[in-house]
């Protein structure tokens, strides 16, 4: 478990650092922004205690929060993603027997559900910050291509991370 | 008494996330433009030197269009030193020299410059900010108008020792005192929605005549910018949202999407007049 937290809390700052430097500063035909750190909290082991991972989520949240000057709004949706992220994965895991591997990943999961997973919770993520970000905007419609147009963006991004990060285990192995 | 404990503990997971969500929350909305402290902002020690380290890498790719602009920037001054001293020549060709009259341009002498260079900048957010790796041990002070090579950038609104913050005019909660240049109707400019090449200028009396590709520059009702800087040019009209005034959509003059080295103004005399306006305040209230 040490070690999973260990690898996280790297995963994170590598993440965290290309999310600050480069993500924040793409905006693809200005409605699409990649959010990769979140690939360290959908990767977080399943069994880990819910404060504890609140907790971490709200943490890497608030980080980003102050390299991006959006007080709170990561934090808030980090937060969010961290309580969904179980019931999300029960939509698509019937039985906990499925699941093998204390993290989820496309080994533990199969690649059908771990995709699923990764989408819906990619897809809960954009929603959120997209909708805490325009608060105060009129224009829903915006804010909704937005959510869509990001969560695209930041899902074939998470799929590549997802590949090296695994590759690089194996090879380690 | 037992089951309380028990109880809190079987939901425990319910408070923490309440909690979490309050403290997000609260600094969501607590939040105003012009906070005082930066510690959670990205002007803030740690933050400020990743940035720094990284601005230092990628302000290299930017080099050749601001060189361009400068070139354009040097050789429109270039005219105007020319043009003015073709003036003087013509008044020292005079018998008796009239005493010269600069107006507009001495005013200019009220205000100094600071230079300092964007290391952190967003465009596409709903209300954006920008970092500067100058602060307050170079002379950078809160309040203090910031303007690049081609027009007016934002305001400083957070300082620390070695960054400030920069309140974007791509930011709803910044209003900017502007005029269609040559005359004297004067409205307040603000961003709304997404795109950083346009701004809207409201509250134009209807009967202003303007034409399109008109310049708009700073009115100077604020002490923050002086007056007759560019902001930018009238792209057109826009929905009216009252009968007694109408909206531009101006173009803006600075490009957002690459800003590099700024200037933060600081006006000599914006001390002075808060000063006497304060006095006034007081004496009033006597």
């Amino acid at each position: 478990m040490t070690k999973n937290l260990i690898q996280s809390f790297f995963l994170f700052l590598i993440l965290g650092l290309v999310q600050v430097l480069v993500g924040n500063n793409i905006s693809l035909f200005n409605i699409a922004t990649p959010f990769v750190f979140i690939y360290f909290l959908i990767r977080l082991p399943l069994t880990l205690n819910k404060n504890l991972t609140m907790a971490i989520a709200f943490l890497a949240g608030l980080i980003i929060d102050i390299f991006s000057d959006t007080q709170g709004m990561n934090a808030l949706a980090c937060t969010i993603l961290a309580v969904a992220r179980i019931p999300i994965l029960k939509l698509y895991v019937t039985h906990n027997d499925d699941i093998t591997s204390p993290i989820p990943s496309s080994k533990s999961l199969g690649v059908a559900v771990w995709l699923k997973y990764l989408l819906s919770t990619t897809l809960c993520y954009c929603l959120v910050i997209t909708f805490i970000e325009s608060f105060t905007i009129d224009n829903y419609l915006i804010s909704l291509y937005r959510a869509v147009g990001s969560t695209i963006f930041s899902f074939i991004l998470l799929f590549g991370i997802d590949i090296i990060v695994n590759t690089k285990n194996e090879k380690r192995l | 008494m037992k089951n309380l404990i028990d109880f809190l503990l079987r939901h425990s997971s319910w408070f923490v996330f309440a909690f979490f969500a309050f403290i997000s929350c609260w600094l969501l909305f607590k939040n105003n433009p012009y906070q005082q402290h930066i510690y959670l902002t990205s002007a803030n020690a740690v933050t400020a030197s990743i940035y720094k380290g990284a601005s230092n890498v990628t302000s290299y790719f930017n080099l050749q269009s601001i060189n361009a602009d400068l070139q354009e920037r040097n050789a429109l001054l270039e005219m105007e030193v020319l043009s003015l001293k073709k003036q003087i020549r013509n008044y020292h060709s005079l018998e008796n020299p009239i005493e010269l009259n600069f107006a507009d341009d001495s005013i200019v002498c009220d205000y100094e410059y600071h230079f300092a260079n964007v290391i952190n900048n967003s465009v596409s957010k709903p209300k954006n900010y920008i970092t500067l790796d100058k602060g307050s041990l170079d002379g950078i002070e809160k309040d203090m108008g910031v303007v690049d090579q081609n027009g007016v950038v934002g305001i400083v609104c957070g300082v620390s020792d070695h960054a400030a913050r920069v309140i974007s005019l791509l930011n709803p909660d910044m209003h900017l005192s502007c005029k269609i240049k040559n005359s004297d109707f004067f409205g307040s400019l603000v961003w709304r929605g997404t795109n950083p090449y346009y701004a809207t200028l409201e509250e134009m009396p209807q009967h202003v005549k303007f034409q399109k590709g008109d310049t708009i520059v700073t009115s100077g009702y604020s002490d923050l910018f002086p007056p007759g800087l560019i902001v930018g040019t009238i792209e057109g009209r826009e929905s009216a949202t009252d009968n007694n005034f109408y909206s531009l959509k101006i173009k803006l003059s600075t490009d957002f999407t690459r800003l590099s080295t700024v200037r933060a103004i600081k006006s000599k005399m914006a001390n002075e007049i808060k000063q006497l306006e304060s006095e006034q305040i007081e004496s009033e209230q006597q």
